[in-house]
Protein backbone atom coordinates (compact mmCIF):
# COMPACT_ATOMS: atom_id res chain seq x y z
CA UNK A 1 0.00 0.00 0.00
CA UNK A 2 2.61 2.14 1.19
CA UNK A 3 4.49 1.83 -2.85
CA UNK A 4 1.21 2.71 -3.81
CA UNK A 5 0.83 5.93 -1.88
CA UNK A 6 4.38 6.99 -2.87
CA UNK A 7 4.01 6.96 -6.27
CA UNK A 8 0.72 8.39 -6.31
CA UNK A 9 1.97 11.31 -4.20
CA UNK A 10 4.79 11.76 -6.56
CA UNK A 11 2.62 11.68 -9.74
CA UNK A 12 0.45 14.17 -8.37
CA UNK A 13 3.32 16.34 -6.77
CA UNK A 14 5.24 16.35 -10.42
CA UNK A 15 1.79 17.53 -11.97
CA UNK A 16 1.80 20.41 -9.91
CA UNK A 17 5.33 21.22 -10.44
CA UNK A 18 4.64 21.24 -14.15
CA UNK A 19 1.25 23.20 -13.53
CA UNK A 20 3.40 26.06 -11.49
CA UNK A 21 5.94 26.28 -13.83
CA UNK A 22 3.21 26.77 -16.67
CA UNK A 23 1.85 29.44 -14.76
CA UNK A 24 4.75 31.11 -14.01
CA UNK A 25 4.95 30.67 -10.17
CA UNK A 26 7.96 28.85 -10.57
CA UNK A 27 11.09 29.09 -12.30
CA UNK A 28 12.17 26.45 -14.35
CA UNK A 29 15.68 25.81 -12.93
CA UNK A 30 13.69 25.22 -9.21
CA UNK A 31 11.57 23.18 -10.85
CA UNK A 32 13.79 20.86 -12.38
CA UNK A 33 15.23 20.26 -9.21
CA UNK A 34 12.25 19.20 -7.43
CA UNK A 35 11.18 17.34 -10.48
CA UNK A 36 14.49 15.10 -10.06
CA UNK A 37 13.64 14.96 -6.44
CA UNK A 38 10.52 13.85 -7.01
CA UNK A 39 11.10 11.65 -9.56
CA UNK A 40 13.73 9.92 -6.91
CA UNK A 41 10.87 9.47 -4.50
CA UNK A 42 8.66 7.86 -6.82
CA UNK A 43 11.32 5.37 -8.16
CA UNK A 44 12.49 4.23 -4.12
CA UNK A 45 8.40 3.83 -3.71
CA UNK A 46 8.32 1.70 -6.13
CA UNK A 47 11.62 -0.12 -5.20
CA UNK A 48 11.51 -0.86 -1.63
CA UNK A 49 13.60 -3.02 -1.45
CA UNK A 50 16.57 -0.56 -2.46
CA UNK A 51 16.02 0.47 0.93
CA UNK A 52 15.56 -2.85 2.66
CA UNK A 53 19.55 -3.42 0.97
CA UNK A 54 20.96 -0.14 2.45
CA UNK A 55 19.37 -0.07 5.78
CA UNK A 56 20.80 -3.57 6.28
CA UNK A 57 24.39 -2.86 4.80
CA UNK A 58 24.11 0.25 7.26
CA UNK A 59 22.97 -1.87 10.13
CA UNK A 60 19.59 0.13 10.20
CA UNK A 61 16.92 -2.86 11.83
CA UNK A 62 13.81 -0.87 10.79
CA UNK A 63 14.28 -0.07 7.10
CA UNK A 64 11.26 2.45 6.32
CA UNK A 65 12.75 4.98 8.66
CA UNK A 66 16.00 5.00 6.83
CA UNK A 67 13.67 6.33 4.08
CA UNK A 68 12.18 9.10 6.78
CA UNK A 69 15.57 10.07 7.98
CA UNK A 70 16.95 10.97 4.31
CA UNK A 71 13.83 12.57 3.49
CA UNK A 72 14.12 14.79 7.02
CA UNK A 73 18.13 15.30 6.30
CA UNK A 74 17.50 16.47 2.12
CA UNK A 75 14.65 18.85 2.92
CA UNK A 76 16.75 20.59 6.08
CA UNK A 77 19.89 20.73 3.20
CA UNK A 78 17.03 22.44 0.84
CA UNK A 79 15.63 24.65 3.74
CA UNK A 80 19.13 25.84 4.36
CA UNK A 81 20.47 26.47 0.35
CA UNK A 82 16.87 28.40 0.30
CA UNK A 83 17.67 30.88 3.40
CA UNK A 84 21.46 31.29 2.17
CA UNK A 85 19.75 32.35 -1.19
CA UNK A 86 17.26 34.35 0.61
CA UNK A 87 19.55 36.52 2.79
CA UNK A 88 21.60 36.94 -0.68
CA UNK A 89 18.82 38.44 -2.02
CA UNK A 90 17.99 40.33 0.34
CA UNK A 91 21.35 41.72 0.39
CA UNK A 92 21.32 42.82 -3.44
CA UNK A 93 17.72 44.05 -2.70
CA UNK A 94 18.97 46.30 -0.21
CA UNK A 95 21.98 48.17 -1.58
CA UNK A 96 19.62 48.41 -4.69
CA UNK A 97 17.52 50.19 -2.54
CA UNK A 98 20.17 52.40 -1.48
CA UNK A 99 21.35 52.66 -4.68
CA UNK A 100 18.04 54.13 -6.10
CA UNK A 101 17.76 56.60 -3.47
CA UNK A 102 21.02 58.08 -3.84
CA UNK A 103 20.33 58.10 -7.63
CA UNK A 104 17.01 60.03 -7.27
CA UNK A 105 18.61 62.74 -4.55
CA UNK A 106 21.08 63.23 -7.32
CA UNK A 107 19.03 63.31 -9.77
CA UNK A 108 16.67 65.82 -7.57
CA UNK A 109 19.33 68.07 -7.65
CA UNK A 110 20.31 68.35 -10.57
CA UNK A 111 16.69 68.34 -12.68
CA UNK A 112 14.94 69.42 -9.43
CA UNK A 113 12.10 67.36 -10.48
CA UNK A 114 10.91 65.22 -7.33
CA UNK A 115 11.39 60.92 -6.94
CA UNK A 116 9.44 59.29 -8.68
CA UNK A 117 6.18 58.07 -6.86
CA UNK A 118 6.04 53.87 -6.53
CA UNK B 1 44.79 58.82 7.81
CA UNK B 2 42.74 61.07 6.84
CA UNK B 3 42.98 64.11 5.01
CA UNK B 4 42.05 67.29 6.50
CA UNK B 5 41.33 69.41 4.45
CA UNK B 6 41.93 72.87 6.61
CA UNK B 7 40.91 76.11 4.75
CA UNK B 8 42.11 79.22 5.43
CA UNK B 9 39.01 79.91 8.20
CA UNK B 10 39.86 77.62 11.25
CA UNK B 11 36.15 77.28 12.25
CA UNK B 12 35.19 75.76 9.07
CA UNK B 13 35.01 71.95 8.31
CA UNK B 14 34.79 70.97 5.10
CA UNK B 15 35.16 67.33 3.77
CA UNK B 16 32.86 66.01 6.34
CA UNK B 17 28.98 65.34 6.67
CA UNK B 18 26.58 65.25 9.14
CA UNK B 19 24.76 61.82 8.70
CA UNK B 20 21.08 61.49 10.57
CA UNK B 21 19.00 57.94 9.42
CA UNK B 22 15.55 59.15 10.31
CA UNK B 23 11.97 57.82 10.77
CA UNK B 24 9.19 59.69 11.37
CA UNK B 25 10.82 62.32 13.57
CA UNK B 26 8.52 65.47 12.49
CA UNK B 27 8.12 66.61 15.65
CA UNK B 28 12.04 67.35 16.31
CA UNK B 29 13.89 67.08 13.39
CA UNK B 30 13.85 70.83 12.35
CA UNK B 31 14.95 72.56 14.94
CA UNK B 32 17.63 69.47 15.80
CA UNK B 33 19.16 69.85 12.26
CA UNK B 34 19.07 73.80 13.30
CA UNK B 35 21.55 73.17 16.05
CA UNK B 36 23.61 70.80 13.98
CA UNK B 37 24.29 73.70 11.60
CA UNK B 38 24.65 76.33 13.84
CA UNK B 39 26.99 73.85 16.00
CA UNK B 40 29.57 72.82 12.95
CA UNK B 41 29.62 74.16 9.17
CA UNK B 42 29.03 70.39 7.96
CA UNK B 43 26.41 69.57 5.39
CA UNK B 44 23.75 67.34 6.90
CA UNK B 45 22.60 64.56 4.95
CA UNK B 46 19.06 63.34 6.45
CA UNK B 47 18.27 59.76 5.28
CA UNK B 48 14.78 59.13 5.58
CA UNK B 49 13.56 55.61 6.08
CA UNK B 50 10.53 55.41 4.31
CA UNK B 51 8.65 58.07 7.27
CA UNK B 52 4.84 58.28 6.67
CA UNK B 53 4.90 62.24 8.47
CA UNK B 54 6.85 65.15 6.97
CA UNK B 55 9.83 64.45 7.95
CA UNK B 56 11.75 64.96 4.90
CA UNK B 57 9.51 68.24 4.06
CA UNK B 58 11.15 69.42 7.62
CA UNK B 59 14.38 68.60 7.12
CA UNK B 60 14.38 70.12 3.35
CA UNK B 61 12.96 73.29 5.09
CA UNK B 62 15.97 73.18 7.71
CA UNK B 63 18.74 73.11 5.43
CA UNK B 64 19.31 69.24 5.17
CA UNK B 65 20.01 67.30 2.04
CA UNK B 66 17.25 64.88 2.01
CA UNK B 67 17.61 60.95 0.95
CA UNK B 68 14.38 59.14 0.26
CA UNK B 69 15.03 55.84 0.93
CA UNK B 70 11.76 53.73 -1.38
CA UNK B 71 11.21 51.43 1.28
CA UNK B 72 12.08 50.77 4.62
CA UNK B 73 15.57 49.35 5.79
CA UNK B 74 16.51 49.70 9.39
CA UNK B 75 18.19 52.43 11.47
CA UNK B 76 21.46 50.36 9.81
CA UNK B 77 20.21 50.24 6.29
CA UNK B 78 19.61 53.78 6.05
CA UNK B 79 22.91 54.80 8.24
CA UNK B 80 24.83 52.48 5.77
CA UNK B 81 22.76 54.54 2.43
CA UNK B 82 23.98 57.49 3.08
CA UNK B 83 27.62 56.13 4.54
CA UNK B 84 27.47 54.51 0.96
CA UNK B 85 26.71 58.12 -0.10
CA UNK B 86 29.63 59.41 1.57
CA UNK B 87 32.35 56.80 0.49
CA UNK B 88 31.55 57.24 -3.17
CA UNK B 89 32.35 61.34 -3.02
CA UNK B 90 35.57 60.75 -1.53
CA UNK B 91 34.37 62.76 2.20
CA UNK B 92 37.45 62.59 4.92
CA UNK B 93 34.92 61.33 7.40
CA UNK B 94 31.10 61.30 8.62
CA UNK B 95 29.38 62.37 11.92
CA UNK B 96 26.50 59.51 12.33
CA UNK B 97 24.03 60.73 14.90
CA UNK B 98 20.08 59.78 16.04
CA UNK B 99 17.65 62.23 14.26
CA UNK B 100 15.78 62.14 18.09
CA UNK B 101 17.35 65.04 19.65
CA UNK B 102 19.30 62.49 21.83
CA UNK B 103 22.99 63.45 20.49
CA UNK B 104 24.16 66.62 21.28
CA UNK B 105 25.44 68.61 18.63
CA UNK B 106 27.96 70.85 19.89
CA UNK B 107 30.06 67.26 20.83
CA UNK B 108 30.39 67.05 17.19
CA UNK B 109 33.35 69.05 17.15
CA UNK B 110 34.86 67.41 20.19
CA UNK B 111 34.64 63.95 18.01
CA UNK B 112 35.90 64.51 14.71
CA UNK B 113 39.31 66.25 16.13
CA UNK B 114 40.86 62.77 17.34
CA UNK B 115 39.83 61.44 13.46
CA UNK B 116 41.30 64.59 12.06
CA UNK B 117 44.46 64.38 14.23
CA UNK B 118 45.10 60.77 12.82
CA UNK B 119 44.82 58.96 16.16
CA UNK B 120 41.85 56.74 15.18
CA UNK B 121 39.77 55.77 12.58
CA UNK B 122 36.41 55.45 14.20
CA UNK B 123 35.23 57.72 17.52
CA UNK B 124 32.07 56.78 19.68
CA UNK B 125 30.23 59.40 21.74
CA UNK B 126 30.24 57.17 24.74
CA UNK B 127 27.40 57.40 27.08
CA UNK B 128 28.12 54.04 29.55
CA UNK B 129 26.10 55.55 32.00
CA UNK B 130 22.55 56.57 29.99
CA UNK B 131 19.59 53.76 30.25
CA UNK B 132 18.31 51.23 32.93
CA UNK B 133 20.19 48.35 35.19
CA UNK B 134 18.35 46.01 32.12
CA UNK B 135 20.25 47.97 29.40
CA UNK B 136 23.68 47.84 30.86
CA UNK B 137 22.90 44.00 31.61
CA UNK B 138 22.58 43.84 27.73
CA UNK B 139 25.51 45.31 26.83
CA UNK B 140 27.47 43.50 29.64
CA UNK B 141 26.18 40.23 28.14
CA UNK B 142 27.34 41.93 24.77
CA UNK B 143 30.35 42.57 25.57
CA UNK B 144 31.23 39.26 27.10
CA UNK B 145 30.05 37.05 24.01
CA UNK B 146 31.71 39.46 21.32
CA UNK B 147 34.99 40.31 23.00
CA UNK B 148 34.18 43.93 22.31
CA UNK B 149 36.30 46.63 24.74
CA UNK B 150 33.87 49.48 23.90
CA UNK B 151 31.84 50.72 26.56
CA UNK B 152 28.86 51.76 24.83
CA UNK B 153 28.35 49.24 22.56
CA UNK B 154 25.08 50.55 20.99
CA UNK B 155 25.66 54.64 20.39
CA UNK B 156 24.87 55.66 16.91
CA UNK B 157 26.62 58.72 17.80
CA UNK B 158 30.26 58.12 15.67
CA UNK B 159 32.26 59.44 13.65
CA UNK B 160 33.86 57.26 10.86
CA UNK B 161 36.85 58.25 8.48
CA UNK B 162 37.48 57.52 4.90
CA UNK B 163 39.22 53.93 5.56
CA UNK B 164 35.88 52.97 8.05
CA UNK B 165 33.65 54.32 5.28
CA UNK B 166 35.09 52.61 2.81
CA UNK B 167 34.67 49.06 4.79
CA UNK B 168 31.35 49.43 5.83
CA UNK B 169 30.21 50.55 2.21
CA UNK B 170 30.56 47.59 1.10
CA UNK B 171 28.11 44.36 0.84
CA UNK B 172 29.73 42.46 3.85
CA UNK B 173 28.35 45.33 6.24
CA UNK B 174 24.78 44.44 4.20
CA UNK B 175 24.57 41.47 5.96
CA UNK B 176 24.07 43.68 9.36
CA UNK B 177 20.82 44.43 10.66
CA UNK B 178 21.84 46.57 13.85
CA UNK B 179 24.83 49.60 13.24
CA UNK B 180 26.41 48.26 16.97
CA UNK B 181 28.18 44.73 17.62
CA UNK B 182 28.22 43.58 13.88
CA UNK B 183 29.45 46.62 12.62
CA UNK B 184 32.30 47.45 15.52
CA UNK B 185 33.50 43.64 15.23
CA UNK B 186 33.80 44.32 11.38
CA UNK B 187 35.87 47.69 12.15
CA UNK B 188 37.72 45.77 14.77
CA UNK B 189 38.81 42.69 12.90
CA UNK B 190 39.70 44.97 9.79
CA UNK B 191 42.24 46.91 12.24
CA UNK B 192 40.63 50.20 13.01
CA UNK B 193 41.57 51.87 16.03
CA UNK B 194 38.43 52.79 17.60
CA UNK B 195 38.39 55.54 20.80
CA UNK B 196 35.69 56.64 22.61
CA UNK B 197 34.87 59.87 23.57
CA UNK B 198 32.42 60.90 26.68
CA UNK B 199 29.22 62.86 25.93
CA UNK B 200 26.18 63.25 28.25
CA UNK B 201 22.96 61.81 26.14
CA UNK B 202 19.78 63.44 27.59
CA UNK B 203 16.57 61.29 26.85
CA UNK B 204 14.60 61.17 23.94
CA UNK B 205 13.10 64.17 22.63
CA UNK B 206 10.31 62.43 20.79
CA UNK B 207 8.92 58.85 20.33
CA UNK B 208 10.90 55.70 21.79
CA UNK B 209 14.09 53.57 20.38
CA UNK B 210 13.60 52.29 17.39
CA UNK B 211 15.09 48.75 18.49
CA UNK B 212 13.76 48.25 22.00
CA UNK B 213 10.22 49.14 21.32
CA UNK B 214 8.74 45.95 22.82
CA UNK B 215 9.72 43.41 25.02
CA UNK B 216 9.17 41.20 21.41
CA UNK B 217 11.47 43.42 19.76
CA UNK B 218 14.14 43.54 22.43
CA UNK B 219 14.42 39.22 23.07
CA UNK B 220 14.74 39.27 18.93
CA UNK B 221 17.50 41.93 19.04
CA UNK B 222 19.27 40.43 22.46
CA UNK B 223 18.92 36.58 20.26
CA UNK B 224 20.22 38.51 16.92
CA UNK B 225 23.35 40.31 18.71
CA UNK B 226 24.23 37.76 21.27
CA UNK B 227 24.45 35.30 18.51
CA UNK B 228 26.56 37.21 16.40
CA UNK B 229 28.65 38.21 18.04
CA UNK B 230 29.70 35.05 19.52
CA UNK B 231 29.92 33.66 16.07
CA UNK B 232 32.09 36.60 14.62
CA UNK B 233 34.19 36.80 17.63
CA UNK B 234 38.19 36.72 17.04
CA UNK B 235 39.14 37.77 20.74
CA UNK B 236 40.05 34.36 22.88
CA UNK B 237 37.54 33.82 25.36
CA UNK B 238 39.41 35.18 28.83
CA UNK B 239 36.93 36.33 31.91
CA UNK B 240 36.29 39.59 31.20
Amino acid sequence: MITLLSAVFGVLLAALLLFLVRRDQLHISHGLGWALAILLCALLGFAPSIFDAMATSLGVSYAPILGVALAIAALVIKALLTDIEISRMRVRQQRLIQKVALLEAELQEITGRPPIDD
Amino acid sequence: MPTPSATGHSDTLIGGAVLMPALNEEAVIGEHIAKVREAVDLPVWLVDDCSTDGTAQCAAKAGARVIKLPARLGAWGATQAGIREAASRGLDFVVTMDADGQHNPRDIRALIKPVMDGECDVVIGSAPERGSTLRRLAWRMMRLTSGLRCRDLTSGFRVLNQQALSLLSGPRASYLDYQDVGVLLMLEQAGMRILEVPVVMPPRENGKSRIFSSWLAVASYMAHTLVLGTVKRSRPWSPQ
